[in-house]
C-alpha cells in the first residue's frame, strides 16, 4: 500500500488523543473484535509505568496509552507473551512505532509470533529520558505534554527521539495521527490488510483524506532528518578514531544493561556473558603484558564493537541502551549512527516493510559470484569445478 | 574471631600517603620478580575516570589509585576469572571486595592460592554516577578529611554509609586508612600471615609489632551504626509483605543489571534468563482469565524474591546493584537489610572467613533429624 492511496477514518475527538485512543478500544472490546488489550498502566509508587495484558474493560480507565516515558520497550512484552507461538487470544498491542517496528524484527527472528495480534502505533513526540521522569514524574508529564502539543521532542526527551525519522506513519495494523493537524482530530489509518479489515469490521468508514495530516508530518519529518545530520556528523568526529572510541566508552564497567534493555538484542546467553567469552586467566597476563597492563573487566569495548555487529541491522534507535547506561555513556547515539550505515549498506530500514527477510539472513544469487572474487582476491585456491 | 588464622606478624609506620605506600609495595614486588601483576584501581587523567587494572609491569603503576573511594566493579567478582592463573598477583580490595572474593572461592569460583590479598580500612565509596560527573577530585578533600576524623563521608553509597565491616576482615596486608592517622599513630602497614612476611622480605621500612587497634575506630563503627539503622528504616517504605514489595520493585525494568553487577550471583546462567521462563499462552490465558490483567513480561517481584533466596546470605552490602539500577530502586539497602537477617539465623557473615560453609549448603546432623 502506498502512502497515496491511504485513507484513513476520523474518530471521534475525547479530550487529548490518549482518551480517544481508550475510546476507540473500548468500543472495539465491546464489540468483542479483540479479547484483550496490551497498554501502560502507572507503577504503585506512582513514577513510571508498566505493561499490562488486561481484558477488563474497567481497567482502561487508568491506562494510559500514549506514554511519557519508556520504561521497558514494548517489543520485549510483546515477545514475552507470544515468543512460544501465536495463541488463541486477539489482543491489540498500542504502543511507539520503534517499539512495533522492535516487534517486527523479532518477529523475523522467531521471537514474537504477531498473527493473533493487531499492533498500533501512534504519532510519537518522543519519549522523556527514563531516569528524568522517575525523579520527577510530574515534571515529566507536563514535559510530555508540551512535546505532544508541539510534535518535536524537548530537551527532556531522549537524544535519539531529536532526529527519529520514523516517529509517524508506517505499515503497522493501525495508526492514530494526530500531529501537525491544524484541526483538533484524531485519524485512524490503517497500515496492513489485516488492520483494514479489522477497522472495516468495526465498521469504520475508511474514507477520510490524508493528505493535510501527511504534509503536516512531513514538515515535522524535516526538522528532524535535519537534526539527524547535525548529530550524526558529532558523532562521526567522536568517533574519528580508535581513541575516540575508547574515549566515549572509557567509563563502561562492563554491567551490560545496555544490551539487556535492548529489544533486539535476541541472544538467549550473549556471547560475551559465556563461559566461551571467558578468557582463560594466563592468556589475560600475557595481554597484560604485552602492553604493561589492561583495564578489568576485559573486552568492554570489545562487547561494544561485538553488539553492534550483532544487532545493528535491526537497531531501531529506541535510546533503551542510553537510559539503562548507569554512567550516561550515550550508547544510542553511536549505535544509531552505526545502524544508519550498515542498514543502507543492504537498502534495509530495520522494521519496516515486514516482508523483507533480515540482510544477513538470505543470499542474493548477484552476491555469490562476489565471494568468488573475493578468494580469488586473497590469492587462495579457487574450487576447480566453477 | 575475626583473624583466627590472621594474627600480626609484623608493622611498619607510613610516613607517606596509604596509597602512595601500597604503590611503593606492589613496584618493589614486580621489580623483584615476587609477583608476576598487580591488581589495582588505576585513574585515567584524559578521560577523568577510574579503572581496575592488571598491571604486569612496573612503569605502569604510575596512574595507579590503589585507595580511592571508586568501584567500578567489585573487584572479587573480576578476581574469580583471573585468580586461577598459575601467576604469582598482588590484589587490592577494599574490604567488601575481599569478602565478596572469599564467597566465590567457598564456590570454587576463585582460589587464594597464588594472591597476595592487600586491604585497607574503607570510608566508602561515591556512587558511580557522581564518577561519571567527573566530581571525585573536588569531593576528595573533603572525604579524605571526614575519614580521618572517623566520620562517615557525605555523598557516598548509602550502604557504604551503613557498612560495620570496614575493617578488613582476612587480609594477609592490611593498611589503616580511616581514623587511625588521627589519633596520632600515623597510618599503618600490617603484615598478618606468613605470606605477606615472605612476599615483603627486604620492603623498606622499620618492622615493630604494634598491633592494629579496632578501638581508635569506634566512632567510625558509632556513625556507621547509626547510619545502618536510618537506612533500614528507610527501606520499610509503606510497610511490608506484597504492597510494600510492590512499591519498592514496582518500577523495576527487568534490566537484571543488579543480577549482572552483584559479585556474588554466582550462575552462568540466571534460571530467570533461561527457558523455564518462557511460558506458553495457555499460562497469560489463564491469568487473564482469573485476574482480569497481568503485567508483562511478568515474574518482576519474582525475579528479586528469587536472587533474594539465592544470594542474600552472602550478600557484602557493596551497593553495586544501586549504582546501575536505571530507576534508582534502592536495591542494596533492601539486599543488605534481608541479607544480614538471613545469615543471622545460621550466625554466618558472609566473607568473614573462607574456612566457614555456606549454610545453605551444609547439612549439620541435628537437622537431618528433622526430616521425616
Amino acid at each position: 500500500m502506498t502512502d497515496t492511496e491511504r485513507k484513513g477514518a476520523v474518530l471521534p475527538v475525547a479530550k487529548e488523543p490518549g482518551d480517544t485512543v481508550l475510546d476507540f478500544l473500548r468500543m472495539a472490546m465491546t464489540k468483542e473484535a479483540a479479547d484483550a488489550v496490551i497498554l501502560p498502566m502507572k507503577v504503585p509508587s506512582g513514577d513510571s509505568y508498566a505493561w499490562i495484558l488486561m481484558n477488563d474493560i474497567s481497567l482502561l480507565d487508568d491506562a494510559v496509552p500514549i506514554v511519557p516515558t519508556m520504561p521497558v520497550q514494548g517489543a520485549k512484552a510483546l515477545r514475552s507473551l507470544t515468543r512460544k507461538g501465536p495463541g488463541n487470544l486477539k489482543v491489540i498491542a498500542v504502543m511507539r512505532p520503534c517499539e512495533i517496528r522492535a516487534a517486527m524484527e523479532l518477529s523475523k527472528l522467531g521471537q514474537v509470533h504477531s498473527e493473533n495480534l493487531i499492533l498500533a502505533t501512534y504519532d510519537c513526540p518522543g519519549a522523556v529520558q527514563l531516569q528524568k521522569y522517575v525523579d520527577d514524574p510530574a515534571g515529566g508529564d507536563e514535559r510530555f505534554s508540551g512535546m505532544l502539543k508541539k510534535g518535536n521532542p524537548d530537551d527532556s526527551a531522549k537524544s535519539v527521539c531529536h532526529y527519529c525519522e520514523n516517529f509517524s506513519i508506517f505499515d503497522s495494523d493501525i495508526h492514530f495521527g494526530y500531529l501537525g493537524l491544524s484541526e483538533k482530530e484524531v485519524l485512524l489509518v490503517p497500515g496492513s490488510g489485516k488492520g483494514t479489515e479489522f477497522l472495516e469490521e468495526l465498521g469504520l468508514d475508511l474514507k477520510k483524506d490524508l493528505s493535510s495530516w501527511e504534509k503536516g508530518i512531513e514538515e515535522i519529518r524535516a526538522d528532524r532528518v535535519k537534526t539527524r545530520k547535525n548529530s550524526f556528523e558529532e558523532t562521526e568526529i567522536q568517533l574519528r578514531d580508535i581513541d575516540g572510541l575508547l574515549s566515549v566508552f572509557a567509563n563502561c564497567i562492563g554491567c551490560h544493561n545496555c544490551q539487556s534493555a535492548c529489544p533486539i538484542c535476541y541472544c538467549r546467553l550473549c556471547y560475551f556473558d559465556s563461559e566461551t567469552a571467558e578468557q582463560d586467566p594466563d592468556a589475560l597476563i600475557t595481554a597484560a603484558e604485552k602492553r604493561g597492563g589492561i583495564s578489568l573487566p576485559v573486552d568492554r569495548i570489545m562487547f561494544h564493537t561485538g553488539r553492534m555487529a550483532h544487532m545493528s541491522l535491526s537497531c531501531v534507535s529506541c535510546g533503551q541502551c542510553s537510559d539503562a547506561c548507569p554512567v550516561s555513556i550515550p550508547v544510542a547515539d553511536v549505535f544509531s549512527y552505526v545502524a544508519d550505515q550498515t542498514q543502507n549498506t543492504f537498502e534495509y530500514i530495520a522494521g519496516l516493510n515486514d516482508g523483507d527477510p533480515l540482510p544477513l539472513r538470505q543470499f542474493r544469487k548477484a552476491e555469490l559470484p562476489g565471494v568468488h572474487e573475493l578468494v580469488k582476491d586473497a590469492d587462495a585456491e579457487v574450487p576447480s569445478h566453477e | 574471631m575475626l583473624m583466627r588464622r590472621y594474627h600480626l606478624m609484623s608493622s611498619i609506620t607510613i610516613d607517606t600517603s596509604a596509597s602512595r605506600k601500597i604503590k611503593e609495595l606492589l613496584k618493589f614486588l614486580l621489580e623483584s620478580g615476587k609477583i608476576d601483576a598487580a591488581v589495582t584501581m588505576r585513574k585515567i587523567p584524559e578521560n577523568n575516570s577510574y579503572d581496575l587494572a592488571l598491571i604486569t609491569n612496573a612503569s605502569n603503576l604510575d596512574e595507579a589509585v590503589p585507595v580511592v573511594p571508586v568501584m567500578t566493579v567489585n573487584a572479587g567478582q573480576v578476581l574469580s576469572s583471573i585468580s586461577t592463573s598459575g601467576k604469582k598477583m598482588a590484589v587490592v580490595l577494599k574490604p567488601c571486595e575481599l569478602r565478596a572474593f572469599v564467597e566465590l572461592v567457598k564456590r570454587e569460583q576463585g582460589s587464594f592460592e597464588n594472591l597476595l590479598t592487600i586491604s585497607h580500612t574503607c570510608g566508602g565509596v561515591f556512587p558511580l554516577e557522581l564518577v561519571e560527573k567527573g566530581q571525585i577530585e573536588e569531593l576528595l578533600p573533603k572525604y579524605e578529611k571526614n575519614v580521618s576524623k572517623g566520620e562517615v563521608p557525605a555523598n557516598t553509597r548509602d550502604t557504604c554509609r551503613a557498612c560495620e565491616h570496614f575493617i578488613p576482615m582476612n587480609a594477609d596486608i592490611t593498611v589503616s586508612v580511616a581514623g587511625e592517622c588521627e589519633s596520632g599513630k600515623g597510618c599503618m602497614m600490617y603484615f598478618n600471615t606468613e605470606k605477606a612476611e615472605k612476599f615483603t622480605e627486604g620492603f623498606a621500612g622499620e618492622r615493630s609489632e604494634q598491633k592494629f587497634d579496632p578501638s581508635v575506630l569506634q566512632k567510625t563503627l558509632d556513625a556507621r551504626l547509626a547510619e545502618k539503622e536510618k537506612l533500614f528504616s528507610s527501606t520499610k517504605k509503606d510497610g511490608p509483605g506484597l504492597d510494600g514489595l510492590l512499591d519498592l520493585f514496582g518500577k523495576c525494568v527487568g534490566c537484571h543489571g543488579c543480577s549482572n553487577v552483584c559479585p556474588i550471583c554466582y550462575c552462568l546462567l540466571c534460571d530467570f534468563e533461561s527457558a523455564n521462563f518462557d511460558y506458553n499462552l495457555p499460562y497469560f490465558e489463564e491469568h487473564l482469565s482469573r485476574r482480569g490483567a497481568l503485567r508483562l513480561p511478568p515474574d518482576t517481584i519474582f525475579f528479586h524474591l528469587g536472587r533474594l533466596t539465592h544470594m542474600s546470605f552472602s550478600c557484602v552490602g557493596c551497593g553495586m546493584c544501586s549504582d546501575v539500577c536505571p530507576v534508582g530502586i534502592p536495591v542494596a539497602a533492601v539486599f543488605k537489610k534481608t541479607g544480614e537477617k538471613t545469615a543471622a539465623i545460621f550466625d554466618y557473615v558472609p566473607g568473614r572467613d573462607v574456612e566457614e560453609s555456606i549454610p545453605v549448603m551444609v547439612y549439620k546432623e541435628e537437622e537431618l533429624s528433622d526430616i521425616g
